[in-house]
């Protein structure tokens, strides 16, 4: 016999009200009580009704299906780890929405990087009509609001700590969940303790080095799912080489997890255009790039790398690094800085400046440029006031609402923005369509993080891109070298992350940089660039031919 | 989409509680509000507190409703999923949840004694591993204890009062409220098990499956033994099936020998 709970209060209600007639309704009003209660039922198990709730947003195929087959199949734990820009965040509104409306989930948490905070709460709010609280500082409610945003190392803190894990949560859904791949963490630990019902787990990158990732992330949703830690180890790490293996763990993951690509899902539509402009010094550059080289002989080899890298970017940037060289340097070697200053000082506007300036000036339309130093990003503003140009800047170190202004007034007002390599995460900028990378980064998913910004969900345009490198320079090895080879930009990056990251010897930036610093010629650094990056071609093709 | 459901709802709605609608086209509906209807759905509990603090009456709200999602002159996109929506249901339901009706006998007729009934909608929900819910409408005569099935379509077409009408008295139940409710809960309790049970089979097989997986995954010590137990208390909550049944609204109606004759004639369960 299947338990059965019943309305122990409602004959209790009515006995009350039939004593007292003005708490009792009329006809009419009878009628409407249950014609809005028959409204507001579920009718059947299977589904989405949010769909009806939600006219308003576009949902694609693949998100629709995504949340279809958490709720349905997978009984509303599992991990969402689409390539960056299908749309996870929707994915998992709409399952929340799903669930609300059910009527099963009202407590709900959302743990996220406090910069993700405040465009979670306005997409709930907007694309899903929920409501949801995020805490300040010392005003935190955690009992009274249903929907609950926050960072996860808010929540931990010892002032909520407590709270939050005596409250049965219906749902849990942790965005970045890659962060939590080591199961000795605090954070992890904390997460794991948490009451929740449903739980989702969204990350674009669920493996990041081994497949213990993966155990951990799956062990937070289904415990024993994969076994035990140690028999998995034996089985699966040992023998990571053998595929049987690893075809097995894939086949169990993917009842757990769904990872849509943008080659399935038809996101191709808006495709992205590449434009490398190599620029050429002036003769004044040229010559002060060249003297530089002088500085290798009898410096470490990374100030000369700091300030190659830094005159491709901008005179003042290059200033700020010499002026801090100085200010360290001892008396007697001052002298080759304030050469170098004296030298800056007489360059003429920067190559790229002037290019960036026309690229923008003729299109007319919205651009978002990055570059890797704050001198330039003040330089480059000054430089396009100076065009009649209007542009803000953005950097990660923005406070939530500064960040959110500047993204508001580059929707609405100004032409372009100009960020710093820290603005890459966290923002959304479906409305622009063309971006410049003032200087490249010399880590290829750094880049592909840059675009996710643009190139995303959402967005209906072609997606143009300008990449600077300046000829002779070590800017035109890193173009030639990592960008043209590795074919970064046909096809959006899903292991190459992956790959990358598991480089024998150190991460993909710590090696193009020793490359760079140490190598003593031309010809060697060309000859390691190689080596590396056909190192990494090998293992893409090689994990091509595996899947 | 259709969206007419949603209009004709929200016409009866302000209707029935004295809002008159002073525009409606093809595309859009307007109302407007009264003070207390103000105060129920619009939630700006400060301006009315302060209106009556000052002794003033207050300048109660025209709500927009439209067709569409353009939004050429601010109204409100009406569909299944619009907030206003959703609370002046939530208004409707608290405001209609208990009532003592009489039918309206228009003309004397021969007989004036009215038969009680107890009308009880209520919602059944069903919790597995997937969800779903059913309205079920029941009225059970308080004087032999009958029971009707899909009582408020029964009721449909009758007209009822607040007040008696001419010429009609009402009698007394002879069942008390309490017991004729629990017959009710009685006939719901069986009514489960004639249903289909493959929902609640698989349920059961889910939450055997995963409690074997976490049961194993503590023997080799990869959790502690808090971590298990709220593991499990995790699962039952996902996936032990069970019923729960919300009333939706109830209330006493009376009505004439001749309609309670033509409902047990009706007579479904």
């Amino acid at each position: 016999m299947i338990e059965i709970q019943k309305d122990q209060s409602f004959i209790q209600t009515l006995t009350n009200h039939l004593d007292h007639p003005d708490k009792l309704t009329n006809w009419d009003g009878f009628k409407l009580a249950y014609q809005a209660a028959t409204f507001t039922t579920i009718p059947q198990f299977d589904g989405l009704l949010a769909l009806d709730h939600l006219p308003h947003v576009d949902f694609l195929e693949h998100q629709v299906d995504a949340a279809n087959k958490v709720v349905h199949q997978m009984n509303g734990r599992a991990i969402l780890a689409d390539e960056v820009g299908l749309g996870k965040t929707l994915e998992a509104g709409l399952i929340l929405k799903e669930y609300m409306i059910r009527g099963i989930a009202k407590k709900i948490l959302i743990l996220t990087p406090a910069s993700l905070v405040n465009q979670w709460v306005q997409e709930l709010n907007e694309k899903f009509y929920i409501q949801a609280a995020s805490p300040r500082k010392k005003q935190a409610a955690w009992k009274d609001w249903d929907v609950t945003v926050t960072s996860i190392d808010m929540a931990k803190r010892e002032l909520h700590r407590e709270e939050i894990l005596s409250i049965p949560y219906d749902l849990i859904i942790i965005d970045e969940a890659h962060k939590l791949k080591n199961h000795q963490t605090k954070n992890y630990q904390f997460v794991q303790s948490l009451k929740k019902t449903y739980c989702l787990l969204l990350t674009a990158t669920p493996i990041q080095n081994k497949l213990s990732d993966l155990f951990n992330l799956i062990s937070i949703l289904k415990p024993g799912y994969l076994g035990n830690l140690t028999d998995f180890k034996k089985k699966y790490q040992t023998h990571a080489k053998n595929n049987g293996n690893i075809e097995h763990i894939h086949s169990l993951v993917g009842k757990m997890m769904i990872r849509n690509r943008r080659k399935d899902t038809g996101l191709d539509a808006s495709k992205r255009e590449v434009v490398n402009e190599r620029l050429t010094f002036t003769e004044e550059e040229a010559a002060l790039y060249q003297e530089l080289e002088t500085l290798k002989r009898n410096h470490p080899s990374f100030t000369w790398l700091t300030l190659a890298k830094e005159l491709c970017s901008s005179r003042e940037a290059c200033y700020m690094s010499l002026k801090q060289m100085k200010s360290n340097a001892e008396s007697e070697s001052e002298n080759i800085y304030d050469y170098f200053i004296e030298k800056i000082g007489q360059l003429p506007h920067h190559v790229k400046a002037k290019r960036m300036a026309e690229i923008i000036e003729q299109s007319g339309e919205k651009f978002i440029v990055f570059t890797e130093y704050r001198a330039t990003q003040f330089y480059l503003q000054w430089y396009l006031q100076q065009h009649g140009i209007s542009s803000v800047p953005f950097s990660g170190k923005f406070n939530k609402s500064k960040r959110d202004w500047m993204k508001q007034l580059f929707k609405n007002k100004a032409q372009v923005m100009i960020a710093t390599e820290a603005g890459g995460e966290g923002i959304n900028l479906q409305f622009c369509h063309q971006m410049i990378n003032y200087d490249l980064p010399w880590n290829p998913m750094r880049l592909e993080q840059r675009i996710g910004r643009i190139h995303r969900f959402g967005q209906e345009k072609n997606v143009k891109i300008y990449n600077f490198a300046i000829e002779n320079t070590i800017e035109d090895h890193i173009m030639k070298m990592l960008y043209e080879k590795i074919e970064i930009f046909k096809n959006a990056v899903g292991d190459l992350d992956l790959i990358l990251e598991q480089i024998p010897g150190g991460s993909f930036d710590q090696q193009v940089q020793s490359i760079m610093s140490q190598s003593e010629s031309q010809g060697e650094i060309e000859i390691k660039m190689n080596n590396l990056v056909s190192y990494v071609e090998y293992s893409i093709n090689e994990r091509r031919e595996s899947s | 989409m259709n969206t007419k459901p949603h209009f004709d709802f929200l016409r009866q709605f302000f209707n029935s509680y004295e809002c008159p609608v002073i525009e409606e086209s093809s595309h859009h509906l307007k109302v407007q509000l009264t003070s207390q209807m103000d105060e129920e759905i619009m939630n700006r509990p400060f301006y009315w507190h302060y209106m009556k603090k000052m002794n003033r009456p207050g300048d109660p709200m025209r709500l927009t409703f439209t067709h569409t999602d353009h939004a050429q002159d601010g109204g409100i996109f009406l569909h299944a999923g619009t907030p206003k929506l959703h609370t002046i249901y939530q208004t409707a339901m608290e405001k209609g949840k208990t009532a003592r009706l009489y039918e309206v006998i228009q003309q004397p007729i021969q007989n004036g004694a009215l038969t009680p009934w107890l009308v009880i909608n209520l919602l059944l929900h069903y919790r597995g591993k997937q969800t779903k819910d059913e309205p079920l409408s029941f009225g059970l005569n308080l004087i032999h204890g009958t029971l009707i099935k899909g009582m408020m379509e029964c009721l449909d077409g009758h007209d009822f009062d607040r007040k008696v009408s001419d010429y009609c008295f009402p009698m007394t139940p002879v069942i008390n409220l309490k017991s004729a409710y629990s017959r009710i809960e009685k006939f719901v309790e069986n009514y489960t098990t004639t249903l289909d049970d493959s929902w609640i089979k698989d349920s059961l097989h889910q939450l055997e499956e995963e409690k074997s997986l976490l049961d194993s995954f503590y023997a080799s010590e990869d959790i502690g033994l808090d971590q298990f137990t709220q593991e499990r208390e995790q699962l039952d909550t996902r996936y032990r099936p069970r019923f729960s049944i919300e009333v939706i609204n109830g209330g006493i109606f009376y009505m004439s020998q001749q309609t309670s004759q033509h409902l047990l004639m009706k007579k479904q369960p």
